[in-house]
């Protein structure tokens, strides 16, 4: 909770859509090794924020740095490769592989994956292979999805699409992780027990966290930190004791609550 | 009919199944819908015509530049058009391939319609050494059998190379985006590479296609690189299964069994409307095999994308 | 994989920030372009030559623009990259060649061509792309379906009518004089039915009630259909619409050209193709003025080239279109969701 240097760093970040300012001048910290939660009423720019830090929307004005290095105008496997790994709103599980492919393909730094490298040391693939076929295993051992494992992920139902999205993204073994709502579409217990193992996958990886969620129990309970946005602002950032507190917080999630998705 | 026939059959079995090999690694396997493949087939055939006709390469060099050069053409159509959504892509690919056509068809350096000839004497030679050695088995009599023979050989090796190389973590790739490519470039894949790698490997296989085209007919004019061939290579595509190579080289022996076959039926019909009937036929199978068994004979309907 | 690429499109777009001229309207630029070309040719070729050539790239401009309304509202409704369109063209034209030959008189004979292209339309709708929407087909057996379709088409025309040159029949010769420039009497009365027929589509697509639903189902398949529009009726509607416009065009090209053959439609299909994304997918109005666009530019093309590279000019519009404005002139870009 107390990391010295933050791993993510935005500064008044923009992005108009149309016209529409989606993100207007929007800035954040995000502390190495924490769990930050995301919050905010709909159409507040959170997702948009997501597709800013990973590189599949791309900044109109402002700045932001991933481990002290400018990201702004990276696509999003450059991003990838430095170390931050984001999930979908709506799940995006590789339907037509089986469960294990879509692991081994968040393996990193496998030469298999480049005709020059892999002509030229097979042998290195192979073994890197098999060393993701374990970390993977070891993961859907995790999740409950090692029985899963040869069959298509197509075939999964929604809770389980959701359980390997998250895999997949520490498969990558990412130094961040963004999760967009990992408990939307999932029954609350289900939704729990992700959080619980995100909070374990922090504590023996180091992992950082930052997530989207509407679950204001799960975010005032898991999260370290609280970031909060409204009308592409960053509204109030602190504890959740110190948001809970925060008059601006409620008021903005008053005007917006109504129409919308209770937590 | 007799044994040429079928010789024949087989020769366009083979390229075709060549041809094919590079659809399926565009539309199977990386979910790219390359429309413009016999524009690649016709780059290859007439680099080949032009590089030993009007520089005096040797054939094998030529065949050689060819490939490189249709593989040149396959980046510059990516590079330009791989970020278009598949609609579009679809669109412009066949748009390149007429372009072509076209080039081809009334440009100086390439003949225009009276098209190009003279090139093969050095594969003529291979031809009458290949009979010589074959006249000890007393096969001698089929001229087209070596190049039968060659065919098929390239394309067995090919489609064992393609097979191989599916196997990979690289291949995992190409399927991931296929499913999903914002999925897969959220994971540190660079997509757009892996596209274009993707569509350069098919340019090259249309390619050698196209040479062996040009083996085949001895002259070549531009209605034979006609875009309806893409078509052809379509039907073999979802005749023999997607995501399939062995189905490639299984559509495509069905394919021209079938559509030669007709002309051993004796009917009163004329010429023309005997390759009209033809061309109603490959059309019905698309359509039927669309809707009835999309995933074709040896495909997997669990790696066929159902989302529009 | 569409939705996909479709979104990083439109990040790509948002951020670059365009060129100070560009802040026109695009409307505005391309009839700024359109001019400019045409005082160029009048300074390099005289008035005449370039009047002309622009007369006649509005007659071809006009049959383009017919074909290309209909190709649209089918892409923008369902999704389907129709390229069995041209070949409906061709069935106009030998439908009418057809009734002529069964003693059908000409005019008669054309629209009775006309409705038997909008009904094979149709049947195509019942036959083919129903089913395969119900199969919930992909991207890939959509396109496969229509080349198919197309190539059944073309060929069965081509099976009893041979691959011949032929003719409706009419006088072709007769034609109308304005000062220096000459027209021929049917390309005259194909470009004024053209011209009529799109504003009658036109209007009706903007006043009538089943052209707002239809605009409505084209824009939001899901809300249509929970706001009571009878989605099937729609689709069979514009079907007949789509190949009604398309045995139209056929027939006014047949008139207008004189002479074809069961090739033309596949010849002109990229033409469309072009004039349909130039104006927007979906929207009509936009294919017209996409398909004039396309008709001046061949015909203009014509003064600097050897007429043979005609269609290569519609091929690379159409490629140029894809690469720098794949939504359209009037297109926006979409917000991603």
């Amino acid at each position: 909770m107390s990391a010295p240097t933050p791993i993510l760093e935005v500064r008044d970040a923009v992005k108009h859509f149309d016209g529409l300012r989606a993100v207007a001048g929007a800035s954040f910290d995000v502390a190495r090794g924490s769990i930050t939660a995301l919050i905010g009423p709909n159409g507040a720019g959170k997702t948009t924020m997501l597709d800013l830090l990973s590189g599949f929307a791309r900044l109109d004005a402002g700045a932001i740095r991933l481990a002290n290095r400018s990201i702004a105008g990276m696509a999003p496997h450059q991003i990838a490769r430095l170390g931050l790994v984001r999930t979908f709103q709506l799940t995006r599980v590789l339907a037509g592989i089986s469960v294990l492919d879509n692991m081994l393909l968040a393996a990193p730094r496998q030469p298999g994956e480049h005709i020059p490298s892999l002509l030229a040391s097979p042998r290195l693939a192979r073994q890197r292979e098999a060393r993701a076929r374990l970390a993977a295993e070891e993961l859907l051992e995790t999740f409950g999805l090692r029985l899963k494992a040869a069959d298509y992920a197509g075939s999964l139902s929604g809770g389980e699409r959701k359980l390997l999205e998250i895999a997949r993204a520490l498969m990558t073994e990412s130094s961040i992780v963004l999760l967009d709502e990992p408990m939307a579409g999932v029954s609350p217990r289900l939704g729990r027990s992700i959080l619980d193992r995100i909070a374990i996958l922090r504590q023996e990886r180091g992992t950082t966290f930052l997530f989207v969620e509407h679950d204001m129990d799960a975010v005032m309970s898991r999260a370290d930190k609280v970031v909060v946005m409204a009308q592409g602002r960053v509204i109030a950032t602190g504890t959740p004791a110190e948001i809970r507190a925060d008059s601006m917080v409620v008021e903005a999630y008053l005007g917006g609550l109504a129409g919308e998705r209770v937590p | 009919m007799s044994v040429d026939f079928w010789i024949n059959v087989g020769v366009l079995a083979g390229i075709y199944g060549i041809f094919t090999l590079g659809l399926q690694l565009n539309a199977g396997f990386t979910g790219l819908l390359n429309f413009g493949q016999a524009g690649f087939m016709a780059i290859g055939a007439y680099s080949v015509g032009i590089f030993v006709v009007s520089w005096g390469l040797p054939l094998w060099l030529a065949f050689l530049l060819a490939v490189a050069l249709a593989v040149a053409a396959g980046m510059l159509v990516g590079i330009s058009a791989l970020r278009l959504r598949s609609h579009h892509f679809a669109i412009a690919t066949i748009g390149f391939a007429e372009i072509v056509r076209y080039t081809l068809q009334n440009a100086e350096f390439s003949g225009g319609n009276q098209g190009l000839i003279g090139f093969d004497d050095d594969w003529r030679s291979v031809n009458e050494w290949a009979l010589s050695k074959l006249a000890s088995v007393e096969l001698d009599a089929y001229t087209q059998l070596p190049l039968l023979l060659a065919i098929w050989a390239t394309f067995l090796v090919l489609l064992v190379t393609m097979e191989l190389l599916q196997r990979t973590p690289w291949a995992r790739v190409l399927r991931g985006i296929r499913e999903d490519e914002d999925a897969t470039a959220a994971l540190g894949k660079n997509t757009f590479s892996y596209k274009l790698q993707s569509l350069g490997i098919a340019a090259a296989l249309a390619a050698i296609a196209g040479f062996f085209v040009s083996l085949n007919i001895t002259y070549l004019y531009p209605t034979v690189f006609d875009p309806t061939f893409t078509f052809f290579g379509y039907a073999i595509l979802v005749l023999g299964g997607l995501g399939s190579y062995t189905g490639v080289a299984l559509g495509s022996i069905i394919f021209w069994v079938l559509l030669e076959g007709t002309r051993l039926m004796e009917t009163s019909l004329s010429a023309g409307q005997q390759s009209s009937l033809r061309f109603v036929i490959v059309g019905l199978s698309l359509i039927l095999l669309s809707r009835l068994r999309p995933q074709g004979i040896l495909g997997n309907r669990n790696e066929l994308r159902a989302e529009p | 994989m569409a939705t996909l690429v479709e979104t990083g499109e439109a990040a790509i777009e948002d951020s670059t920030q365009p060129p100070r001229f560009a802040r026109l309207p695009r409307p505005v630029i391309l009839l700024l372009v359109l001019v400019a070309i045409l005082c160029g040719l009048i300074a390099v070729f005289g008035p005449t030559m370039a009047a002309q050539a622009t007369l006649n790239g509005f007659v071809a401009g006009g049959y383009i623009g017919l074909g290309a309304i209909g190709l649209t509202l089918v892409f923008g409704m369902l999704k389907v990259v129709n390229f069995a369109h041209g070949d409906l063209m061709v069935s106009g034209a030998y439908l009418t060649i057809l009734l002529a030959w069964l003693g059908v008189p000409l005019p008669l004979g054309m629209l009775l061509a006309v409705t038997g292209t909008a009904a094979l339309a149709l049947a195509t709708e019942k036959l083919v792309w129903r089913p395969l929407r119900r199969a919930g087909a992909g991207t890939l057996q959509l396109f496969l379906s229509a080349i198919g379709l197309g190539l059944v088409i073309r060929s069965t025309i081509q099976f009893f009518a041979g691959s011949q040159v032929r003719t409706l029949g009419a006088n072709v010769v007769t034609s109308i004089a304005f000062g220096p420039l000459r027209m021929g009497t049917l390309q005259a009365v194909a470009f004024v039915v053209g011209l009529v027929a799109m504003v009658i589509v036109g209007l009706a697509l903007r006043y009538t009630n089943i052209g707002k639903e239809m605009r409505a189902l084209a824009d939001n398949r899901a809300l249509a259909e929970v706001s009571g529009i009878n989605t099937s009726r729609i689709i069979d509607i514009t079907w007949t619409i789509s190949g009604c416009l398309a045995g139209l065009a056929g027939v006014l090209y047949a008139t207008a050209i004189g002479s074809f053959n069961p090739n033309f439609g596949i010849t002109l299909l990229l033409g469309l193709f072009a004039a349909t994304i130039l104006g927007g997918i979906g929207n009509a109005y936009g294919a017209l003025v996409g398909g004039i666009v396309i008709g001046l530019s061949q015909e203009w093309s014509t003064l600097l080239f050897n007429a043979r590279w005609k269609p290569v000019v519609g091929f690379t519009l159409l490629i140029l279109m894809l690469l720098f404005m794949p939504q359209g002139i009037f297109g926006r870009t979409r917000r991603r969701s």
